[in-house]
């Protein structure tokens, strides 16, 4: 509750600005700001006029990486960003299609090679367009999806991969997707994998909150004996 | 840097070289300007590392707050703006916030005694020590109208990120005493500082 009292109000943001609030309560001021134009005044005043007090922490060189790190981290951030620009392009997709879907069963040739214990794969498309953003391929014991090159989650989102089975309700979750592109996933051997789809959602970073998929379903693809 | 050419090459940049201010580089940073985000960082690295470094008392972990302090700066830029106050005062909370957010997760490191860790504890005594405008003296002013102890908290707080319990085991108060001096000094100086 942010206070109407006046003492109250700018007590609570001076106690925000110095960093004294439990974190409950902070949250609690940090998600009023953006609604709350006393209380947005309260925490200005108090950054301002504690801030001579900065001058207590005297100045340092940071290690000459932290830039380069910076930086590159940006350069991420920039190269998923552009994602929706070409994503939502339909014109370069209809002759690109075609190409895809034929990279796509080279690198399953290529994916699948090196595991004799592959017995079922899926090609994951976008509804859309066609076209193939992840491979999945799997055996008794293992299934593997891989992000194809060119692919990734929307800036602070996650792709997270989802099995759908015909007599199961419910998605079960498989994963979300790590930063290398590769998920692994240890499945059992009596889960019949062969006949469900597998589908990739768009969630927020880290995962689905719910345990089902809250954004959109970005790729899917039914899973096919090798 | 390789990324300098590719910077360079978007538009809004050209007139970047003639920008110094922090809130003139914030506001290019809001209009996506990366390499507006790299002088800034060169402008206000040094500042900021210090204070983080105030607060976490280790240089790794403080190298960690500048970074993500800078992404969040590159994501947030366009909530700057020049009438909510200073350029520095919003880095400065940006940086402070993260320092803190970095200390409550580990549990505080027992300092080394190592000055250029920033070690050294912040006695109010040298409170004197600020001026140089008219802020500082306002505040400087304000701040020794406080109660010794009101001082000593807000200014732990502020500098060194300590919390309540921190600050109680320091003075050696009990914590609910420790909450009502942080409490009474900022309403006294909220009154004194504007009246």
């Amino acid at each position: 509750m942010i206070p109407d009292d006046r003492d109250e109000l700018d007590a609570l943001a001076g106690e925000y600005v110095l960093g004294l609030l439990e974190p409950e309560a902070r949250r609690e001021v940090a998600a009023a700001l953006s609604d709350h134009e006393t209380l947005r005044r309260a925490v200005a005043f108090w950054e301002n006029r504690l801030h001579p007090l900065s001058r207590f922490a005297p100045p340092a060189e940071p290690p000459p990486e932290a830039w380069t790190k910076i930086a590159g981290r940006l350069q991420l951030h920039a190269q998923r960003s552009k994602m929706p620009l070409w994503w939502n392009e339909a014109a370069p997709w209809r002759w690109a299609t075609a190409g895809f879907a034929a990279l796509a069963a080279a690198l399953l040739i290529f994916v699948a090679l090196p595991s004799r214990l592959s017995t079922y794969m899926a090609v994951l498309q976008a509804p859309s367009n066609a076209k193939a953003g992840f491979v999945a391929t799997g055996g008794p014991l293992r299934l593997i999806v891989r992000e194809m090159a060119g692919v990734a989650p929307p800036p602070n989102r996650s792709f997270e991969v989802w099995a759908i089975f015909p007599n199961v309700p419910r998605p079960q979750a498989l994963g979300v997707m790590p930063a290398g592109g590769v998920l692994r996933v240890n499945t059992l051997p009596t889960v019949a994998y062969v006949g469900a789809t597998l589908a990739v959602s768009v969630e927020p970073v880290g995962g689905s909150p719910t345990g089902l998929p809250t954004g959109p379903v970005v790729f899917s693809g039914p899973v096919r004996t090798m | 840097m390789p990324h300098e050419t590719e910077m360079r090459r978007r538009a809004g940049d050209a007139s970047v070289a003639e920008l110094s201010s922090a809130a003139t580089l914030l506001e290019a940073v809001g209009r996506g300007s990366r390499l507006s985000l790299k002088r800034l960082y060169e402008l206000e690295s040094r500042r900021l590392y210090g204070i983080a470094l105030k607060i976490v008392r280790r240089s790794d972990l403080a190298a960690d707050v500048l970074q993500d302090a800078f992404l969040q700066v590159w994501r947030n830029a366009k909530q700057y703006s020049p009438e909510r106050g200073s350029a520095e005062a919003w880095l400065t909370g940006i940086v402070r916030f993260r320092a803190i957010d970095t200390v409550r997760k580990l549990a505080r490191e027992v300092p080394t005694g190592d000055p250029a860790l920033g070690d050294a504890p912040v006695e109010p005594d040298v409170i004197e020590r600020l001026s140089a405008d008219a802020d500082a003296e306002a505040l400087k002013h304000c701040l020794t109208l406080l109660e010794k102890e009101q001082q000593k908290t807000i200014m732990f707080a502020f500098v060194e990120g300590l919390s309540h319990s921190e600050i109680a085991a320091r003075l050696s108060a009990p914590l609910g005493t420790v909450k009502s001096w942080a409490r009474r000094g900022l309403l006294s100086l909220r009154k004194c500082l504007a009246p």
